[in-house]
């Protein structure tokens, strides 16, 4: 009987991830019939953002689905059990539970970035500034999951860290190019949403410069090492209250 | 009377317990506001666009109307309903003088009255950064007709949400699930919550219009930006007072005969 709820719960949310995103997309496909463009960009360039950032949502929250069960793990102090195993705890408590729910929406994803890219009929080089962009975009998500794991060991707060990362990032469904200062730079270069997900859309499009896209990289890389120290740091709190 | 006034009180205060929680979800419903808003400053970027039958001040104040609606509407405490009824901890009420039905819909509104508490602060502050342009209904009928279907959301959005709940008396395990489908995704998209309905096809906006959810949000704010005749006006709040006894038809029924089912499991 178990295993049948569960399966029922595994269809319900995927069926609700999926009435999502289309609901999202019908939206923006009868806003651009309406209006003809978004900021200057045009109904398949639009369509390509938003593909782009549920690219790098969706594999963020396939692979980093264990960030979310991270608190109960500390407050009842089962994070012990996993410091004394001889893996890494980062890797554990960051990829140790992969969402197979969202990994049933991928393929379909990848095809949708296919079908719509090859509209913008794109160069062999912005293919390339995009995949480097693209991984480059989930490398600093991984860098926000580190964050919120190490914020979550000393403040105990994960639940609507993660959310807000969440709610961050979703800004980057629509090309940053709609904010208006400050919040535009807020999203460039604080909190680098416009990297991770609008970027890469702009490469296709030939908006962004090999140079450009080496300089982008580097925040990732940044971004990274700037998490993982975090997360070191924030191991040295780790008090270990409830074992 | 005496005692949903403690209970209000008290679940007032339990609001307090988990400040950093709330504060965080307030933050989120900040943030996203600034996508839809951003979003509607760049359609109307053209001074005198007129759009989707909107002009600039009526679409921005959709927008703001939504964070302020929101939070009278949809802030609600009976989202714990399933985990009660799957923990066992159902049977606590069951034996207790009161009835669950206004036990909870006291808790919603002591959680309502916060959550307007913050979102009018966050609002005036939205406001004061943003500057946008603001539509003031000043017809006293509408703004009436405005202030009816709200108190009419409020009781339909507490009758769609216990409904979702009681599906906890059948399949404990897939409670948050429901929720997820029904409130999360269906509910705030066909209430208006992410985009005026009135940017879809004609086809669509019928079928959506003979469900409950648009009474919610997008009906009282089409009322209050006066987007609709007088007699269409009628004909929502009729329609809205119809699906409100359909509801409590349901609800009861549910109720009734997940009662009989119900085995306090974990108890």
């Amino acid at each position: 009987m178990n295993v049948l709820f569960q399966r029922m719960a595994f269809m319900i949310f995927l069926v609700g991830k999926v009435l999502r995103f289309l609901m999202f997309f019908g939206f923006l496909f009868f806003l651009l019939k309406g209006t003809k463009n978004l900021a200057g960009y045009n109904l398949n360039q639009t369509i390509f953002f938003f593909l782009t950032f549920n690219f790098v949502d969706v594999v963020a929250q396939f692979l980093f689905r264990e960030v979310y069960r991270f608190r109960p793990l500390v407050v009842n102090g089962g994070f012990d059990l996993v410091l004394t195993k001889p893996m890494s705890a980062l890797f554990r408590v960051l990829m140790g539970g992969a969402d197979v729910i969202d990994l049933a929406t991928i393929p379909p994803l990848i095809f949708a970035i296919y079908w719509v890219g090859n509209l913008l009929h794109p160069t062999p080089l912005q293919l390339v500034l995009f995949l480097f962009l693209l991984v480059n975009g989930l490398l600093i998500a991984t860098a926000f999951h580190i964050a919120v794991l190490g914020f979550g060991i000393i403040t105990l707060e994960i639940d609507h860290t993660i959310m807000i990362y969440r709610d961050l990032s979703s800004l980057g469904r629509l090309p940053i190019d709609i904010y208006k200062e400050p919040l535009k730079s807020v999203l460039t270069f604080l909190v680098p949403v416009g990297i991770m997900v609008t970027l890469p859309a702009k490469a296709l499009m030939g908006l962004v410069s090999p140079l450009g896209a080496l300089a982008s990289s580097l925040i990732g890389i940044l971004g990274i090492i700037l998490a993982v120290r975090f997360w070191k740091f924030a191991l040295t709190k780790y008090a270990s209250a409830s074992s | 009377m005496k005692k949903y006034l403690s209970v209000f009180k008290i679940s007032f205060q339990q609001e307090f317990v988990y400040r950093l929680n709330f504060i965080m979800w307030r933050v989120r419903n900040v943030l996203q506001i600034f996508l839809i808003f951003f979003l509607w400053n760049a359609v109307f970027s053209q001074p005198g666009a007129i759009v989707f039958g909107y002009d600039r001040a009526k679409i921005l104040t959709y927008v703001f109307g939504i964070l302020v609606l929101r939070a009278i509407v949809f802030s609600a405490r009976t989202v714990d309903v399933s985990g009660e009824i799957s923990s066992g901890d159902l049977t606590n009420y069951l034996l207790k003088p009161v009835s669950y039905f206004k036990y909870w819909f006291t808790r919603d509104l002591s959680s309502k009255v916060l959550n307007l508490g913050f979102a009018t602060v966050e609002t005036t502050i939205l406001f004061l950064i943003l500057k946008p342009v603001f539509f003031l209904q000043t017809n006293p009928t509408l703004v009436l007709a405005f202030v009816i279907s709200i108190f009419l959301a409020v009781f339909l959005y507490f009758h769609i949400l216990f409904v979702v709940n009681l599906v906890a008396f059948w399949t404990p395990e897939s409670g948050w699930a429901f929720q997820f489908l029904f409130m999360v995704i269906i509910a705030e998209f066909l209430s208006g919550g992410i985009f005026p309905l009135d940017i879809l096809p004609l086809a669509f906006q019928k079928a959506i219009y003979l469900l409950p959810f648009p009474y919610v949000l997008f009906f009282p704010l089409q009322v209050y930006l006066g987007k609709i005749a007088t007699s269409a006006i009628l004909v929502g709040l009729i329609t809205s007072g119809l699906w409100l006894v359909i509801l409590n038809l349901i609800l009861r029924y549910l109720w009734n005969k997940g009662l009989r089912r119900y085995e306090a499991v974990g108890r």
